[in-house]
């Protein structure tokens, strides 16, 4: 019982008191650009997510073995990216194998795992000291905090997009930041700080 | 027939100004949003960030068109972390600066920013060495600048600081040190932009016809216009609704006749 509380707080403090995207900006190009490309929104998420979980787990467990948990951190780093990169390309591998004929899931393959979101996720793991478990959960927080995050900003510019009384100087990308701005402070509430002390 | 490049001043109003990587096409926004409190950090995260870029669309350029786009992009991250990680470690073990927890963890998180990725794949892979250099130069200077000015407000205002000296100003506003006041303050240095960009454009116009014999390069895909993307998904969609509702009407009448 007590593994299941700690698990699901690990998942709402990625969510929400966190969320990697507002609160650290992590895939945060990512999420905007799918605001302009909304029918990908599902096959982005869902390979997020993975790649998330996969590298969170892997890293987790190649950062227990003394020779690398004793590397300086620019080491560790180095590790992580290669695992990065070595869990992508046998992704990639994978696709071209069983779909050789789906382009646009091949195009959404690079954007899914070669971001900050996905890259941070390890550091995220390690700074926090998670357990096998909570890294996993770590991981799908990871993803459920973008797809969160990317959704509220595509409603957002979808209505902005459409709102003709924005001053001319403030359509396009003025409006846009500032929207997320506001998210932003929204998620700010969840993890109670006050901005007048 | 010898292909020729533009000048260095268009490049640089083009990609840095107009097409701002941050203010425009906004990506590279996350060390911006978490990293970039202070003006030290935003001159540290610069300097990696335009050398990264260059570093990298320079070798895609002269090395990687005809290797597979899967594979090219991988080695971006692989090429970003060659040069990342042993100036990370060297930072660290001789200048004996304090980088602090952000700044070391989104130094390496550099190697897959969304700016590299993009600019290699959209300029660097169908130019020239000559052509991709200039674009990396003058997005890296355009990314830079607005680092700069955040940082710098940012810390001026939310700290009440500059450079790490006391400024002992009255006021401060803490919020701008949080993300969300990043974003407010990319929305409003983006509409400063946005209102200048009738001006910057004739500036542009005049350059390119002093330049009548030089050719444009191919990275109008790069800057493509976010906002007109958008809006044409947001068409789409409204086309793919109307067809929606065309054929329940179609049924609804259909049923109608038949009753």
């Amino acid at each position: 019982m007590k593994m299941i509380s700690t698990l699901l707080i690990t998942v709402l403090y990625t969510v929400f008191v966190q969320n990697l995207v507002m609160s650290a900006g992590l895939g945060m190009s990512e999420a905007i650009r799918l605001a302009a490309k909304p029918e990908k929104f599902r096959s982005l998420a869902v390979m997020i997510t993975a790649f998330s979980v996969i590298t969170g787990t892997i890293c987790g467990g190649l950062s227990r073995i003394p020779a690398i948990a004793t590397l300086p951190f620019a080491g560790r780093a180095a590790v992580y990216g290669g695992v990065l990169a070595a869990v992508y390309l046998i992704a990639a591998l994978l696709l071209a194998l069983l779909k050789p004929q789906d382009r646009r899931l091949r195009s959404t393959l690079g954007i899914a795992a070669l971001n900050t979101l996905v890259y941070a996720v390890p550091f995220l793991n390690e700074f926090a000291a998670y357990s096998f478990a909570e890294s996993l959960f770590s991981g799908l927080a990871a993803g459920a905090a973008f797809v969160l995050a990317a959704a509220v900003i595509g409603q957002g510019a979808k209505l902005l997009a459409n709102n003709s009384n924005i001053p001319p100087i403030f359509r396009g990308s003025p409006a846009l930041f500032l929207y997320v701005g506001l998210i932003s402070l929204g998620f700010l509430g969840f993890s109670g700080t006050s901005l007048f002390q | 027939m010898k292909e020729q490049t533009p000048g260095f001043r268009v490049s640089f109003l083009k990609s840095a100004v107009l097409s701002n990587p941050v203010l425009v096409q906004m990506v590279g926004l996350c060390p911006a949003v978490a990293a970039m409190t202070n003006v030290r950090s935003a001159v540290l995260i610069s300097a990696v960030l335009c050398l990264d870029l260059i570093v990298t669309c320079v070798l895609a350029s002269a090395l990687m068109k005809r290797i597979p786009r899967a594979v090219r992009v991988a080695l971006y991250l692989g090429i970003g972390l060659a040069l990342i990680c042993p100036l990370l470690y060297f930072i660290e073990t001789y200048t004996l600066m304090n980088l602090g927890l952000s700044i070391k963890v989104y130094l390496p998180l550099l190697a897959v920013n969304a700016v590299t990725a993009l600019h290699c794949e959209k300029v660097a892979v169908k130019n020239p060495v000559r052509t991709a250099f200039s674009d990396a130069a003058a997005v890296g200077l355009g990314a830079s600048i607005v680092f700069l000015i955040i940082g710098t407000l940012r810390e001026v205002l939310g700290s009440g600081a500059f450079a790490g000296i006391d400024l002992d100003l009255p006021i401060s506003l803490k919020g701008l040190s949080l993300p969300f006041g990043c974003f407010i303050l990319l929305g409003f240095l983006a509409a400063a932009l946005q209102a200048f960009s009738p001006y910057l454009r004739q500036a542009q116009t005049r350059e390119t016809d002093a330049q009548p014999a030089q050719t444009q390069p191919a990275q109008t895909d790069a800057q493509d216009d976010l906002w007109s993307d958008i809006l044409e998904a947001e068409a789409v969609s409204n086309e793919r609704l109307a067809a929606l509702d065309e054929f329940t009407e179609r049924l609804i009448g259909g049923e109608e006749d038949a009753q």
